[in-house]
């Protein structure tokens, strides 16, 4: 049992679909989805060009769903995908793509280049081309439950923390809750104000919540490595569990793709409509505000900006909220260039932050980052993602950068109407 | 005092005759910066333009009117006085035009003949209408076929101006079954620089501003594959269009008269041609820059084009086939339905073969074994 190249090139075949196929049939070659890739706009290597990306794959679906490349297959006119190419594919495919979405923005034809990339790492990884960290942390997602290698105790000691931080239970497994809290291993290890900012909102606005000791975890690395049998399972944790504690709403954390994976492939993956509704952080927050339940008193000083994560803004449709929280909360908020639906991605998204080979390349490809930031003149940068967040702060020290980072939810909390009278 | 007779004879320059009709140079050379807009010609050129103009010698113009049925001309004069397309008709010495003439007979035919000894090899020849290949009596003009005259005057012109649809292309004369072996200027003269201006009738400023570009440079302006200044005939009427946000939008009217007509959307449903149509229409407009056809709610017909009399029928829309029958379109389709069902069965099977061939992947199945 291990991976082969005959597995890769049929999971190829499987995956092409109508949407693919029309795709590849519709591409006219312009070449416009490069200018739109922070890889190629800041390596100037037309390799990183996103179509050309797919190309392993638009052999594939040539040579067998078109009547001119079987014909070309049969009489041996066009060379069947090695592995030698695919290998030389996997740095393109995993390392220099985020699956940001901005190449999709830009194509005339609307063709959803991540839709393809995303459906093409099924047959890198059922082929064993799919990077080694990455590997390691599907194993870790699937067998400890988190890609970070974090169990319940961990949680458990972080909830402990924040109780004793704040003075509010955190509930556990609390059946019939409104709504269900997930959380991204990054913020239970890195940015315990989540859950401390949280806890507090919840508190103020009377919201009824829920943490479930076996679906803790928002991320999944199946969708990123692109095993849809692994992500189905890792997804299947959290329908479960949102189901077995009956809640009317599973909230999807400060993390890019977690909601991708959740709110837009979890019923694909599960082959059923969920029997709750998936909503963003930033969404939920957004709805308590204009319920007027959120109340906030006061305003931050300090000129900031947001960075629009691509899974939330541009792939998730979540844009006017933030800027509605951040007004309330912000007195000088700046947007960036591009900002909103075509902001560019802060280059670690889709698994490139989890794969240390990409590293060199990601810090590279920050420069744009660096240039959108440098252009509002603002030393605080608010995002809504713990993934971008990471990734910003690492290249803002590469780059020396003295720019604080922080979270939409945490800034929040920083100007709640607290009414702590029993 | 307004003239209100016959254009007055002007001697000398056209600076002169300016002057004597009381135009300032201002006004004239706002006259010369709207040409040179027109032409698409840098800025700096409008004084050039208006010196040269004024230093010129009033061009000699012959006008030859063929098989055709008088839009051109009436096109060309049918401009409020005082325009500036009236004011072009004083830079130039207008020696023979049937229409335009008062004089006749005899006389008329030696004015042709004084003007081309006169100016041998300098005359500009202005043609409308088509000339007939097939008996030469079906047009002729004092006993000469329009075939004779148009060799015996071309010999010593400088350039051939063809204005309209009929003499550029052979226009609606030559549409099916074209029963005088209509044939446009082009067809016949092959040793002179020709300029077309086509249309059904072609716009009077187009007309002015080619004659401009002449006086001014002593040359012709830049032409497209089709012999057209590429000035006015570059872009489509669609892609200038104000309704093309509408069809970008996906919003067509279905009839004349329904809701989305009212509103403005686009007419490519009833049979607008404005996609395949090089012209000015949609910039430069009609009747001194007041409307167009698209936009007093009608299509274009594609006037300019060549054989647009030909291209299918004006009310259909430019995607539906022209020349097919029912059955003949019936028998692609169920031709094309069976291959693509063949095709579609081929392709599904090749895909629910690489599902049944699909193995769970588990962890343990993200890694080579000979890696």
């Amino acid at each position: 049992m291990s991976a082969t190249l005959a597995k890769g090139i049929n999971s190829f075949k499987e995956v092409i679909d109508t949407p693919i196929a029309s795709f590849f049939s519709s591409c006219v070659h312009c070449g416009l989805c490069a200018e739109a890739c922070l890889f190629y706009t800041e390596t100037g290597d037309a390799k990183y060009t996103p179509i050309r990306k797919l190309e392993p794959l638009r052999r594939v679906w040539q040579q067998e769903y078109t009547l001119l490349g079987k014909l070309g297959k049969t009489l041996g006119l066009s060379k069947p995908v090695t592995d030698a190419e695919l290998e030389a594919w996997e740095p393109l495919v995993y390392d220099s793509c985020t699956l940001c979405g901005r190449c999709a923005m830009v194509c005339p034809v609307g063709n959803d280049l991540t839709y393809m990339i995303r459906k093409m790492r099924e047959g890198m990884a059922a082929s064993g081309h799919a990077p080694e960290d990455l590997v390691g942390a599907t194993t870790r997602a699937v067998t400890i439950g988190s890609p970070m290698g974090i169990k319940w105790p961990a949680v458990l000691a972080q909830i402990k923390h924040v109780q004793n931080e704040t003075g509010i239970e955190v509930p556990v497994e609390k059946e019939g809750a409104d709504y269900l809290v997930l959380m991204s291993s990054m913020e239970i290890i890195n940015f315990p104000e989540y859950l401390s900012a949280l806890s507090r909102i919840f508190k103020q606005t009377g919201v009824s919540w829920t943490l479930a000791q076996d679906a803790f975890e928002a991320t999944n690395s199946g969708i990123q490595i692109g095993a849809s049998d692994l992500a189905r399972e890792i997804v299947s944790r959290i329908v479960v569990a949102a189901e077995r504690l009956k809640v009317k709403c599973v909230i999807s954390p400060e993390c890019g793709h977690a909601f991708t994976a959740l709110r837009w492939e979890g019923p694909n993956l599960i082959g059923r409509p969920f029997r709750f509704e998936v909503k963003h952080i930033l969404e939920v927050l957004d709805e308590l505000h204009t319920a007027g339940r959120l109340k906030t008193k006061g305003k931050d000083k300090r000129p900031l900006t947001y960075h629009d994560p691509c899974q939330i803004a541009r792939r998730g449709g979540v844009v006017e909220q933030p800027r509605r929280l951040l007004n309330e909360v912000a007195s000088d908020f700046r947007e960036m260039p591009d900002a909103g639906v075509m902001n560019w991605c802060c280059g670690g998204g889709g698994g490139v932050s989890a794969n240390s080979r990409a590293e060199p390349l990601r810090l590279q490809v920050f420069k744009h980052k660096k240039e959108q930031i440098e252009a509002t003149g603002t030393q605080t940068l608010i995002t809504a993602c713990a993934n971008c967040r990471i990734v910003m702060e690492e290249g803002l020290e590469h780059h020396h950068m003295k720019v604080e980072v922080i979270g939409l939810t945490e800034l929040l909390a920083q100007y709640l109407v607290e009414d702590n009278t029993p | 005092m307004k003239q209100t007779n016959s254009p007055k004879v002007l001697q000398g320059t056209v600076g002169e005759g300016l002057e004597q009709r009381g135009i300032t140079r201002r006004e004239f050379l706002k006259f010369c910066t709207a040409l040179t807009a027109m032409l698409a010609l840098p800025p700096s050129m409008a004084s050039v333009m208006a010196e040269a103009i004024a230093k010129a010698r009033r061009q000699s113009v012959i006008w030859l009117s063929f098989q055709e049925c008088t839009g051109c001309t009436e096109s060309i004069t049918r401009s409020h006085s005082p325009t500036l397309e009236t004011l072009i008709f004083d830079l130039i010495s207008l020696d023979y035009h049937h229409t335009l003439q008062a004089a006749s007979a005899e006389a008329a035919e030696l004015a042709r003949t004084q003007a081309m000894q006169e100016n041998a090899g300098k005359y500009l020849l202005v043609v409308d209408g088509s000339i007939p290949m097939g008996d030469p009596g079906y047009s002729t003009i004092a006993g000469i076929s329009n075939y004779d005259m148009l060799i015996e005057t071309a010999k010593g012109a400088a350039a051939i101006v063809a204005v309209g649809t009929c003499a550029t292309y052979g226009g609606l004369p030559k549409a099916d079954p074209n029963p005088t072996g209509a044939v446009a200027v082009s067809d016949i003269i092959k040793d002179k620089p020709i300029i077309n201006v086509p249309g059904c009738p072609p716009i009077p400023v187009v007309m002015t501003g080619v004659l401009a570009h002449f006086l001014t440079f002593g040359s012709i302006p830049e032409l497209d594959d089709l012999g057209r200044p590429k000035s006015f005939y570059g872009e489509t009427i669609h892609d200038r269009c104000y309704r093309r946000p509408f069809y970008d939008q996906g919003k067509f009217a279905q009839t004349f008269d329904d809701e989305a007509a009212r509103m403005g959307w686009c007419l490519f449903k009833l049979g607008c041609k404005g996609p395949v149509t090089y012209n000015a229409c949609a910039t430069t407009k009609w009747n001194d820059g007041t409307s167009f056809p698209i936009q007093s709610g009608h299509g274009c017909i594609g006037c300019s084009e060549p054989n647009f009399w030909d291209a299918g029928p004006l009310y259909k829309a430019l995607s539906m086939p022209v020349s097919a029958t029912a059955s003949m379109l019936g028998a692609a389709a169920v031709a094309g339905a069976a291959a693509g069902v063949a095709i579609t069965w081929h392709n599904r099977s090749t895909k629910a073969s690489a599902k049944a061939a699909h193995e769970k992947v588990t962890p343990q199945e993200l890694l080579r074994e000979d890696k």
